[in-house]
Order: C-alpha cells, then structure tokens, then sequence
C-alpha cells in the first residue's frame, strides 16, 4: 500500500498534522492537501484520463477524508488511508459513468495467441532514443490505457504506478486474489495488442 | 487457451510475486520454452513502458484554487453543521455571528466570504466552462439569495427575493473571478481577474468583521 513521502528534517510529520486537523485546524489540513494533492491527483487522472475529473474527484477525495478524519485512529499510515479514500471515490465515479473502452477483453472467454519465437528487445522502434519519440510513445500508453474498461485500468494503476501487492489490490478493490490476476493479465494483453508494434518481437 | 494458472505464473513472475523456489522452475521453463519467453519479453518491457510513462505524482492544475476550494467547502460544511445544530430561535444575525466566531474562519471562513455573491469560475482548461456559486451572504437579513445556469444565455442568473425596490438609476456590477490565492499567515484570499490583476481582498479585522479590500467600482 502506499506509504507517506519521505519528509524533510524539521518537516511537521503527518501524525501531528493529522492531530491537529481533527482538532479541527484546516491549516493543517491544507498543509497535508499541499502534500498530497499531486499524487491523489495523478492516481485518480490516471484512472480518469480526463483532466478536469480528475480534479474534482481529487478534491473530494479530500473532502472526504476531511469529514472522516474524527474516525481515523492511525492504524495506518495517513496517505494509505487517504489513497483509499481516492480511490473508492474515483471508482465510484467509474462505475457510474460506466465508461467502457472498445473491444475489451473478456477475463473468461478470450483467447490470447502468441507467435512463435522468442526476443529479449523490442525490434525497430520499440526503444525510443529521443525525447520526441518518448513523449510520442508516452502519449500511446496513455490512450491505450484509456481504452481499457474501469476494472482493467484499475490494476493496472494500482500494480504499475502505485506498486500495490496482488493482496493489497485484492483487498482494497475488493476481488479475489484470482481476479487481480486475471484482470493484470488481461489488462496487459489489451495493451500489448494496441501498442503491438512497440513492443511485439519476432522469435 | 492455457489454463488460467499459467497466466497466472506468467503474471505473478512479471510482477515479482513468486516465491524463490517457483521462480526458479518458471526461469526454466522460459528457457526451454521460447513461446512463453517471447511472451514474457514482450510483456516486461510493457510493464517498463507503463512505469516510465505514468508518474505516480503530478503536478496539480491550479494547485492553490485547489487548496482554497477545499477550505470553502469544509467552512460550508462547518456551517451547515453549525445551522443544522442551531434552534429556529437563533436569528439569522446570531447565526452570522456565531459562524465568524468559529475557530476555522480565519482561515477557511475568510475564503467562504470571499466568494459571496460573486461568481467564481472554475478551473476549466477548455472553453465549455460553467460558473459556480460556492456560497451566498446577504447583509440585509430579509434577503434570500438563490442562483441557477440559464443555458440560452450561457448566463448565471443571481436572484435575490427580498430586495427593496432598486432605483433606476442604480448600477449593478458583477466580479468575474478566474481564481484566488489563500494567505493562510493573515487569513486573507485575493481574488483575480483572467488578465491575472487582483480585484478583490478579503480579510477581517481585529474584531472579526469581514473587510473588503478593492479597487474595482461597485454599482
């Protein structure tokens, strides 16, 4: 699960801003929104994939924990539990919009066909050498991310970007340990056909 | 298609979730399957990509509205709470009052104010941006506020019910607001205006009383 920054010496640690903002002082809680806000924000935009959303949803990540923190007991670390709360919200908002991306896998009846052969390096492009070329590629990782359904862009998030373990996944989505694996799996084959020609190689 | 479980070796490999001795025995079973190292290959270096692409932090647009709307709308709910827990004998003035007394309107509260009447923008980066009433505050207690969106008009429509019969040759003039920034030191928000100039600061003073600093003309 994710844990809080590092903090710099002299820095006010999060257990004693948390004190404080359940003591009911906001400029402690804005001091943990400065702290936090850019990776609350980059979880819920890469889940989202649309800027303005994923904005909003952000701040009422923070809402919400503002009106929960009298219940927070710091058993665990206060970004693990904001991070939660960013996420349920932001899924929550997916599950509504019911966004779907295009021909998505189904976890039980596709099939997955691999070409004979083997390569440890991607052939011709694939391993782009400019910061053009990096943007460009970035840019393709993005939308093909966007594509993927809600379920399957979640782990990929979770497990990539965040590197939550297949337990914490599991528990914090909630699913099986199966189904996250399922889900990365399928998830990682949906994005290795749309961006086929970075990264397939030849045996 | 393979049986779930091998999918389920490949992945759990990829992402390091396999215990010493599975490891082994999958690392052999690449080597001697290169249908399944291909696969492998191909999928680490996607797992490579996506980590280097996808940053786990980002750099917040409008990262200091971000932070003031956050204060206005915990001193909204505070206020709500507050009202909600007030009998129908507090009159609307105690009310007001008790409100500014609350210990988190020098910070927050000084933002709520600053937003009254005025309509805020949010932070759109594209043009199909809608105004936002954050909240309201009427001097005269027999005043009621209300807004909604006319869509024809592409207007915000502020009414207010109550109002003494305005002369005819009274001004009335609004504030476009594009965004704020919060000092939380002196508790006091600036406004601006899209060009980036201030037109507004709102602070209170010694005894709590909201103070309107401004140098644009009022109606």
């Amino acid at each position: 699960m994710p844990s809080s920054a590092s903090t710099d010496p002299g820095e006010v640690s999060d257990i004693d801003l948390v004190k404080r903002s359940q003591a009911g002082d906001t400029r402690a809680f804005d001091t943990l929104v400065t702290k936090y806000r850019g990776r609350i924000y980059a979880m819920t935009y890469h889940l989202i994939q649309n800027e303005t959303e994923a904005w909003d949803l952000a701040q009422e990540a923070f809402i919400k924990a503002w009106r929960a923190l009298p219940n927070f007991k710091q058993d665990a670390a206060f970004y693990t539990w904001l991070y939660r709360i960013a996420h349920n919200v932001t899924y929550d908002w997916l599950r509504k919009k019911k966004i779907q991306g295009d021909g998505e896998f189904d976890d039980e009846r596709t099939e997955h066909r691999v070409a004979a052969g083997a390569e440890a390096t991607p052939k011709g492009d694939a391993a782009p050498d400019t910061a053009m070329r990096n943007a460009e590629l970035g840019q393709r990782i993005q939308e093909a991310i966007s594509r993927l359904s809600p379920e399957h862009r979640q782990v990929i998030v979770l497990r990539e970007v965040e590197g939550l373990a297949y337990e914490e996944i599991s528990a914090l989505v909630p699913c099986s340990l199966g189904t996250v694996m399922s889900r990365l799996f399928y998830a990682r084959k949906k994005l290795q056909e749309q961006l086929k020609d970075v990264y397939e190689t030849t045996l | 298609m393979k049986p779930p479980s091998e999918d389920h070796d490949l992945i759990r490999w990829l992402d390091g979730e396999m215990a010493d001795n599975e490891l082994a025995a999958f690392e052999a079973r690449l080597k001697d399957d290169p249908v399944l190292a291909k696969e492998a290959n191909e999928l680490s270096a996607l797992s490579a990509g996506i980590r280097d692409h996808l940053p786990a932090e980002m750099r917040i647009p409008h990262a200091d509205f971000f932070n003031s709307q956050i204060q206005v709308r915990i001193a909204q709910m505070d206020l709500d709470e507050s009202r909600q827990k007030q009998t129908g004998n507090i009159s609307l003035a105690d009310s007001f009052i008790s409100w500014i007394r609350q210990p988190w309107f020098a910070t927050a509260g000084a933002v709520a104010l600053a937003v009254l009447g005025f309509v805020w923008m949010r932070p759109h980066t594209q043009d199909t941006a809608h105004s936002l009433i954050l909240s309201f505050y009427t001097p005269g207690l027999g005043v009621e506020a209300s807004t909604y969106h006319d869509n024809e008009a592409d207007a915000t429509v502020l009414m207010l019910d109550g109002l003494e019969e305005v002369p005819a040759d009274r001004k009335i003039s609004g504030i476009s607001v594009h965004r704020s920034e919060t000092e939380l030191e002196i508790a006091a928000t600036t406004l601006f205006d899209a060009a980036g100039s201030p037109l507004l600061v709102i602070s209170r003073d010694a005894v709590g009383h909201p103070l309107f600093l401004t140098n644009t003309p009022r109606g």
